[in-house]
Formats: C-alpha cells, structure tokens, sequence
C-alpha cells in the first residue's frame, strides 16, 4: 500500500466543509453548558433544598457514563417521549420531524453542562472567603458579592479548564457521527470511503483537528494573560 | 451608639461568648485586649453579623436586630451602619486600589462613577496611597494595601469602623504606617471598635480598653486604669506576660 500524499489536499479540502457543523457541535453545547454548570454549581455550593439532590445526581450521571451513551440515550429515548406526550395532549409533533442534530446538541449541553459546573464549582471555591467577608462588610447583599467579587476571579482563574473542556468537546463532537449527523470526521469517513483511501482521509481530518487546537490554546493563553494580570502581582 | 446585650455565641457546643453586655458612644475610641482564644475577633464579628450571635441583641447606629429573628434584610441593613479592617486585608484582588475604595460607595451608596472615583482619590491621598491607583493589590506591600482596607472602610462613611488585629499580619517594619494612618483617623471623631496585640498603640489611641478571657469581659476602664492599676487577677496576669515577652525578645534581639 502507498500512501498518496497529493489526495490528502483534496480531502482537507473535502472535508473541511464540514467544519461549520463541528463548531456548532462544540460551540452551542459550552454556551448552553456554561449556564447550567453555572447554576448547578451555586445549587450544590449553596445546598439549595432539593434542587440540590437533583443536581447531584444529575453531575455524577452525566460525569460517570459516556457522552457516546448520553447521544444514544437521548437520540432513542426522546423520540419515544415526545410522541407519547403529543399523542396524549394532542400537539401533533412528530418525532421525525425534528432535526437528528437538536438531539446531539441536547446530549452534548448535558454532559458539558455536568463538566462545566464542577470546573465553576473548583473556581468559586479557590476565591478566598475574606473577599467575600469583605464584600459583606461593605454592605453588598450575598448576590452582588457573587457577581460583582467571587464571579469574575472565579472565571477568569477556570480558563485553562475551559480550554480543556472546548478541546475535549471539538474531539468529542466526532461522535456525532454515529447517529448520521455529518460533522468533520463523518465526512473524513465518507471521502475515505467513496475514494478508498482511509489513511489519507484521517491524516487530513487530524490535521484540522490539531489546527483548531492550536488555534484554541494560542487564543486562550492571550486571554488568560489578560484576565487574570491581577493576579501576577510585581510593580507594573 | 452601639449596643450589645447578652450576645451568646458558640462553636460546636464550646461556648465562644457567654453574654457579653456593652455600649459604646459616639466618637469613642474602644480597643478590645486579651489572650487567643477569649472571644475578641468573634465579639468583633458579632457587630456586622459575619458571625451570627447565637442570643443576644445587637445595636449599631440605629438599626437593631435580634440574633435570633435576624432577616436577611436586617442583617444587611446593620452591615451598612459598619465597616471592617481586615487582618488579612481582604481586598478584592481583581480590582485596582482606586476601584477597591470605589466599589462600596458604587454598590450600595449608590454614587455615580466619577463622583465616586473623586472621592476614592481624596481617601486615598490621605492614607498616602495618592500613586497607587492603578496598581493591583497583589502589587502592594501588606502594609500598603492594609492602609487600602482602611481607605475602603472610611469610604462608607460608616457609623463605626470594627478593626480586627489590623497589624497582626504586617512584618514588623509595616506596623508603623497602618497604626500611624488609624491614629490619625481617631483624632477625626470616628467611632471605632480596635482589636489589637499591640499593647503601646491601645495605650496611645484609645478612650476605653477591654480586656476579654474565655468569652467575658473580665475587665475595663481607660488605657490609665488598665494598664497601670488593672483590679482583675486575669488582667494582671496577662499584661504581665506581654510584657516579659516583651523584655524576652528584646534580650533576645541584643544577645544576637
């Protein structure tokens, strides 16, 4: 076997129009994570009642299994519930209606949403307590010293974990795939395929990958060295 | 002025305060002395509720509030008759020095940006940190962002400032400035409630001394009274090794 180095341009080529779906597969799920790891993160640190359970049980889930399972679960099973609902309150939905990438992206949310609020939870923690005593001293209700104090050190000091976090889902997104939704390695798997030359595709596809890595890191460093100059101390 | 009667407090089970009855009027100067362990940082505590006293009412400015039925609104409402100096300064490290002092007058004084920032300039040239606006606190020696806590503290324009072992955390050669910054603040009239290890500086600045152990005021009168003709056995006792320490180290210091 050879390897022909020249079709590992056309299939960068080829499979580099898929990289719009592969960011919307990392992208939306961290955004909408970013705000359920956030909430759970305050539901478990500050004990809400119940809600605290809830969240709990939802972390060690959505932690302790597979994102592959959760597509799976999600991908089968919704289906099945919004057609009993529809059927029993008559709102004429379909299941099949509904495009396969809104199940990804809900699986996706929920598993970065479960890894995202312990990530909040380290940072929230890792500011010291005297800032928020200090914040009370000056008369700020326990709201305003969250967002106003403990907040911005909390996220600005979790930005290497969320670059880890937006890597392992770019990687992650691959799995799409398996339920037929056609992101980056998808099309790899199809340009290898239909042409016969497997090693060549996924050279290209990993090329990507490792090119928006590079990109992410590189973009990350510039803005934790930003947010968190404060925290470097010497004379300016 | 300030009104504390019966507070109660305890630690799992180890009482901390064991009803603890005081007044203090306007303009007064109080230090609180006494070994580790009596109860003075959590009777300072008690005063904004960054410890919530067990039993016990407590008065500051005219907002009163009833450990027991204390509602969150009461409690913010009495942290705003106070503010605090912090033995580990507490600043916000995300924050410059300007907008540190800035912050509380911002949330809730309600200032507009510039008014604020004009204000935070005047406090801050007067703990003579005048240069140091932009500069972060992580940038500042203790002793320099220590007189940062204090310019946030006079910001609030507070009805009493609580000082909790302000120096306790400087190197030595730092002491000097904090405590000349809050000599200078006293002779303002400002209410203020010191606890202190530093026996010449309580001597010097305050218009009543403390002396706690084991969670009672075991004593008190001037700096004259206590230091000189203390009654309590207690009071003795410690001042008496204070001052040996005192001697100790100072031999100590000439032996090297």
């Amino acid at each position: 076997m050879t390897i022909d180095i020249l079709f590992i341009w056309t299939a960068f080529k080829e499979i580099i129009k898929a990289l719009p779906i592969t960011l919307i597969l990392t992208i939306l799920p961290l955004l909408a994570g970013f705000i359920i790891g956030l909430a759970v993160a305050l539901i478990r640190i500050y004990k809400v009642k119940f809600l605290c359970r809830v969240a709990n049980v939802y972390v060690s889930f959505f932690r302790g299994t597979p994102i592959i399972m959760h597509i799976m679960l999600i991908y089968f099973g919704f289906p099945l519930l919004i057609d009993q609902i529809s059927k029993k309150f008559d709102l004429g939905i379909q299941s099949n209606s509904i495009p396969i990438i809104l199940f990804v992206l809900t699986a996706l949310s929920l598993s970065a949403g479960a890894y995202l609020s312990e990530i909040f939870r380290s940072g929230i923690i890792s500011v010291s307590n005297g800032q928020m005593e200090a914040a009370y001293s000056v008369g700020m209700n326990s709201f305003q010293a969250m967002t106003r104090i403990v907040l911005p050190q909390a996220i600005a000091q979790s930005i290497p974990n969320f670059t880890n976090i937006f890597i392992g889902f770019l990687h992650t997104s691959s799995i799409a795939f398996i339920v037929s939704q056609k992101e980056m390695t998808g099309a790899a798997n199809i340009v290898a395929s239909t042409n016969l030359k497997f090693l060549e595709s996924f050279i290209a596809a990993g090329l990507i990958y490792w090119g928006l890595t590079i990109i992410a890191e590189g973009l990350s460093f510039l803005i934790e060295k930003k947010a968190t100059a404060y925290n470097r101390g010497g004379v300016q | 002025m300030i009104y504390l009667k019966d507070i109660k407090k305890s630690f799992n089970q180890q009482p901390v305060l064991k009803g603890i009855n005081l007044k203090i009027g306007k303009g007064e100067v109080v230090t609180i002395l006494g070994p580790s362990g009596s109860g003075k940082t959590t009777l300072l505590r008690c005063l904004n509720f960054l410890e919530k006293p067990d039993e016990g009412i407590v008065q500051v400015g005219d907002v009163q509030v009833e450990s027991k039925k204390a509602t969150k609104r009461e409690i913010l409402s009495l942290r705003r008759q106070s503010a605090m100096v912090f033995q580990h300064y507490n600043l916000f490290a995300h924050k410059t020095v300007l907008e540190n002092v800035m912050e509380g007058l911002i949330v809730t004084k309600k200032y507009k940006k510039a008014e604020a920032k004009r204000e935070s300039e005047l406090l801050l040239e007067k703990v003579g940190l005048g240069d140091k606006h932009n500069y972060f606190p992580s940038q500042l020696s203790g002793g320099q962002q220590q007189r940062v806590g204090i310019a946030r503290a006079l910001a609030l324009n507070p009805e009493v400032i609580l000082f909790d072992e302000p120096t306790s955390a400087l190197d030595p050669e730092l002491v000097g400035e904090v405590l000349s910054v809050i000599k200078a603040i006293a002779q303002e009239g400002i209410t203020m409630v010191i606890v202190t290890h530093e026996m010449s500086f309580a001597k010097e600045v305050s218009d009543r001394v403390l002396f706690m152990d084991r969670g009672v005021i075991v004593e008190e009168g001037s700096p004259l009274e206590i230091f000189n003709a203390p009654k309590e056995e207690r009071t003795r006792q410690f001042l008496n090794r204070i001052s040996r320490d005192f001697s100790v180290s100072f031999l100590e210091e000439r032996a090297n």
